[in-house]
């Protein structure tokens, strides 16, 4: 059974990229575009990781994570947040929020494999 | 030998059988008493096999035999003459047996003839020369062409031969 | 390489799109920006284009973009935290910023030009709003720490032990941590030893298992920094305590005799106080017990020190013995060679004065020998030891010949290794060189399958070559194991008799036939290949094993794979030998070969009506008469012995007169007038001063052979 990822985003050609990467890497990702449309189809996926942007419309990333946390199955599962070099004390609150880790906006496949293989093993 | 001139050569003199013969000193390391030697199977008689030369495995050559006469018999004189010759472009320790040892001489090269090239009944060309003092004759070995390649050779083939 | 430039040609493509849309939904939102300059909804839309278009445009290496944009994305994030009011000068930079990026990405195809004038002019122009007010840009670049990638990850380049205490707050798993993970990545960096400290956590009915209570000490050796250390724990550093220090580096504590005492280890770390240390010193027990006795400390940080302890101790012995620069002085190896001389000839002086002390019988000269024999014996296994040198380095070289073979044979092979410390003489070492190539180049040219003829035989395409060293009694024993296909018994026969190796009717056994690989000129390769099978066969192993005084054993499994194992004696200087004699000559046979000696008396010859066979216990074993093929010509005694020798599992026998004993045997050579007389392999000098030579049983087996051939019967 291959772990399941969803990547939040409201970028495509992100998404596209995580997706692609991850898939290549053997694993299961699904996709969402705002944090709105991930708390609902987190409703109806099971999910072991979650890679989610921070600036989103409708429910932006900081919210999304305090709503993961909320969700009893979730309160321990790795999310990574996507950040920009720009947003430090985004980061902080992220953290606060309960993201495990971040990745820093530009990144390569090899660096969003290597930050996954940290928090999900 | 203080008064050695700068042509002058130092010889070391020594007898086989009855016949004195000579090699420079400069290939001369010692002389040592001819006690035991080991033979080394399946190699050519002349090779009277190795002795034990502080340490070091150092083959003998029997002159005599080399020469033809008669193979050398141990007496109270016998020596092995340490010489250091050149095989194939390389030094190498050997000893070599000699009925007794003389003394050492100095000859001017003018006293140094070339050997005659018959009526030797030796192989010429061990020999660098004749030298002459008080009305005797002395054969001055070329002692690096005692042991050559084609020498080898010969001691190899009679290894398979046997 | 190639999945990942398709995922980012697609993603470049979908970038492009992407920001077509962006920049679209950007001039209507400027647009209504102007009109309702303090809508943070249009605000925010605008931020999230501009920050979009950033950072996905840097990921597809839309550099100039991404840095261009990052201008227009910071005066927005200064409206948004309402550092800088929305303008009309805003919004008109802002839209010619946008009409730009659309050129760039027009460009990016070849569908215009750049003109960077316009670019310069609009940042320029914004920075000038931009800076006016107070706060200046929000932060500035991060550190390349943050990302937890190899740049950051620097090279120590010599190894460094650190002792890493890992704390963790209580609510690490609140961020959805896994602190096993961060060890498991600390593993992976070098030699690492993990001690679990549970003092903190309380009694099952108080236990909360969603707030961490464990910690853990690591002892880690690697050749990375504290930097790259610190990098695994960077998304937890505001969670934990963190502490990283070097307790031992490669050149710097060499000379320090042993590591830290228990007492000072828990000092340094701070678990026990100095004071209170030496105060309960007085008590006559370890120090560990005490402390936990006393209750200063729990056994959880005994265990830990002690675990530091013992693991800078194995990393210093392993660098003692596998670095050969470390502590160490270069010597040229012809000094040592000298040095070996000098030994050889005070064992053989010893030898000699041993036996003069016993024909004199008199007290104090024998004591005085005794005392020079012990001595001699010591310098002789301490000069010897000088010159062993673990055979890893040789191993490591072979990696790379694992790797461009099986790359240039489109084989996936790899090679592991064991007993890289054990040690061999240097000269052995050297001259094992060439035989292993040839072995591990053969089986991977014939051993190992390609991944196809592999996948279909139901093992891993990924095929093995194991190489191994290891001591057995006065030996080293080196494996080659690969998990190929194994020998081909029938072809190896087919071949040995279409080459005239063997009589068709011979009958042999699988060792025999396995042992015909070595056989000169032999190659079962169907195809000649660059790699093996041009003529050299594997007679070139044998001839530099035997050269070695060593021995090759062939095992294989046909379907399963083949183990080829080299048993050679530790040192070529000195061997274990066996004194004999045949009239006055004395000669050495090794130990090594010998398997027992048997009488043969007058009687048995006539028994066996001459012929060169002897009865031992029911088996035929061919003998040599040393002194007919020596020509020695001197009387033979009444009883004579048989040593009986096995070598390549064949018995063979050598009549001598006698047998005198054993011999350590200091080998010299017999120099270049004698180097190639078959069946002796060099000169010893005994005791009394005169010299002995070496029996080369293989050679002189060999050479008889081949003038009466021993039938494989009789061998039997």
């Amino acid at each position: 059974m291959s772990k399941v990822i969803m990547t939040v985003d409201d970028s495509a050609s992100v998404r596209q990229m995580v997706a692609f990467t991850l898939k290549g890497a053997g694993y299961t990702v699904v996709e969402a575009v705002d944090g709105k449309d991930a708390l609902a189809k987190l409703a109806n996926t099971q999910i072991n990781m979650m890679i989610t942007d921070l600036n989103m419309p409708n429910l932006d990333g900081i919210g999304l994570i305090k709503g993961v946390r909320a969700i009893p199955a979730y309160k321990f599962i790795p999310i990574v947040m996507l950040t920009t070099e720009s947003q430090d004390s985004k980061k902080q609150e992220g953290k606060s929020a309960g993201a495990t880790g971040w990745i820093v906006k530009p990144f390569k496949p090899d660096q969003l494999l290597a930050v996954v293989k940290k928090v999900l093993g | 030998m203080a008064t050695a001139t700068a042509e002058a050569t130092q010889y070391l003199t020594f007898k086989l059988e009855e016949e004195v013969f000579a090699l420079d000193i400069s290939k001369v390391r010692e002389v040592l008493e001819f006690s035991s030697v080991t033979k080394v199977p399946r190699t050519p008689e002349f090779m009277r096999g190795v002795i034990n030369l502080r340490g070091s495995v150092v083959p003998v050559v029997d002159l005599r035999l080399k020469f033809g006469m008669t193979r050398t018999e141990k007496t109270v004189n016998t020596c092995v003459i340490i010489v250091e010759v050149s095989f194939e472009n390389e030094s190498m320790v050997l000893g070599a047996l000699a009925d007794s040892v003389q003394e050492v001489i100095e000859l001017e090269p003018e006293k140094i003839e070339p050997a005659p090239s018959i009526g030797m009944q030796l192989r010429t060309d061990f020999i660098k020369g004749m030298g002459k003092r008080d009305e005797e004759f002395i054969i001055i070995l070329e002692i690096d062409k005692i042991f050559t390649a084609e020498e080898l050779a010969f001691a190899q083939e009679a290894t398979q031969a046997a | 390489m190639s999945e990942e430039d398709d995922g980012l040609d697609a993603g470049k493509e979908a970038f492009k799109e992407e920001a077509a849309e962006l920049l679209t939904e950007l001039e209507t939102s400027l647009l209504e920006l102007e009109e309702h300059p303090t809508d943070e909804d249009l605000i925010g839309r605008v931020f999230r284009a501009m920050h979009t278009v950033k950072g996905s445009g840097a990921m597809f290496g839309f550099d100039d973009i991404a840095e261009f944009t990052h201008e227009v994305e910071t005066a927005f994030d200064m409206v948004r935290n309402g550092k800088l009011a929305v303008t009309k000068e805003l919004t008109n930079l802002t839209l010619r910023a946008r009409d730009q990026i659309r050129t760039m990405i027009e460009a990016s195809e070849g569908k215009a030009t750049v003109d960077h004038k316009i670019s310069k002019s609009i940042i320029d122009s914004l920075q000038l709003l931009t800076k006016g007010t107070a706060a200046g840009s929000p932060s500035g670049h991060e550190p390349a720490a943050q990302k937890p990638s190899k740049s950051a990850s620097g090279d120590a380049s010599h190894s460094v032990t650190y002792r890493i205490r890992f704390k963790p707050f209580a609510d690490l798993f609140v961020t959805g941590t896994n602190p096993i993970l961060l060890i498991n990545e600390l593993r992976q960096m070098g030699s690492c030893m993990v001690v679990a400290q549970i003092d903190a956590i309380t009694r099952l009915e108080e236990f909360n298992p969603e707030s961490c209570a464990t910690y853990w000490d690591i002892i880690l050796t690697t050749t990375l920094s504290t930097n790259a250390i610190k990098d695994v724990f960077i998304f937890v550093d505001d969670m934990c305590d963190l502490h990283v220090e070097i307790v031992d580096e490669e050149g710097e504590y060499d000379e320090a005799e042993g590591y830290m005492k228990l007492g000072e280890i828990l000092a340094a770390r701070g678990d026990v106080k100095i004071d209170e240390l030496k105060k309960l010193l007085g008590k006559q027990k370890k120090v560990g017990e005490i402390l936990v006795d006393a209750g200063i400390v729990d056994s959880g940080h005994i265990a830990s020190a002690l675990a530091e302890q013992q693991h800078i101790k194995e990393v210093r012995e392993q660098r003692q013995k596998t670095t050969d620069t470390a502590a160490s002085i270069r010597v040229p190896s012809d000094k040592l060679d000298k040095l070996v001389d000098l030994v050889g000839e005070l064992v053989t002086v010893q030898a000699r004065l041993s036996q003069t002390a016993i024909i004199h019988g008199e007290a104090t000269l024998t004591s005085i020998s005794e005392e020079v024999e012990r001595l001699t014996w010591e310098l002789r296994d301490s000069t010897m030891s000088i010159r062993m040198l673990p055979i890893g380095s040789t191993f490591s070289k072979f990696k790379r010949l694992v790797r461009d073979l099986s790359i240039e044979l489109g084989k996936e092979i790899q090679m592991t290794t064991d007993g890289a410390e054990t040690e061999l003489d240097k000269t052995v070492i050297e001259k094992l060189n060439d035989p292993l190539v040839h072995i591990i180049r053969n089986s991977i040219d014939h051993g190992i399958e390609r991944p196809d003829i592999r996948e279909a035989a139901g093992k891993s395409k990924m095929g093995t070559v194991h190489l191994s060293a290891g001591h057995s009694g006065a030996n080293v024993l080196i494996k080659i194991e690969d998990d190929g296909a194994g020998l081909d018994k029938e072809r190896i026969l087919k071949k040995a008799i279409d080459n005239g190796l063997i009589a068709p009717d011979a009958e042999l056994s699988e060792k025999e036939i396995f042992g015909m690989i070595f056989a000169p000129g032999f190659s079962t390769a169907q195809k000649i290949t660059n790699v093996s099978g041009r003529g050299v066969g594997m007679d070139v192993v044998k001839k530099n094993i035997d050269a070695l005084r060593g021995l090759v054993e062939v095992k294989s499994r046909k379907g399963s794979g083949t183990t080829i194992t080299l048993r050679l004696p530790l040192t070529l200087a000195i061997i274990d030998g066996l004194l004999v004699k045949i009239a006055n000559e004395v000669f050495v046979i090794p130990l090594a070969v010998v398997e027992e000696c048997v009488e043969l008396s007058k009687k048995d010859i006539e028994r066996t009506h001459g012929r060169h066979v002897s009865n031992v216990r029911g088996i035929l074993i061919p003998y040599i008469r040393l002194r007919e093929h020596f020509v020695i010509e001197a009387e033979e005694p009444e009883m004579e012995q048989i040593v009986i020798t096995e070598v390549d599992d064949k018995k063979v026998g050598f009549v001598v007169d006698y047998v005198i004993g054993e011999h350590q045997t200091v080998i010299k050579s017999l120099g270049r007038v004698f180097k190639d007389i078959a069946g002796i392999s060099g000169a010893t000098i005994l005791g009394d001063g005169t010299v002995a030579l070496i029996l080369d049983v293989p050679t002189l087996v060999r050479s008889v052979e081949t003038h009466e051939p021993v039938t494989a019967d009789a061998a039997g």
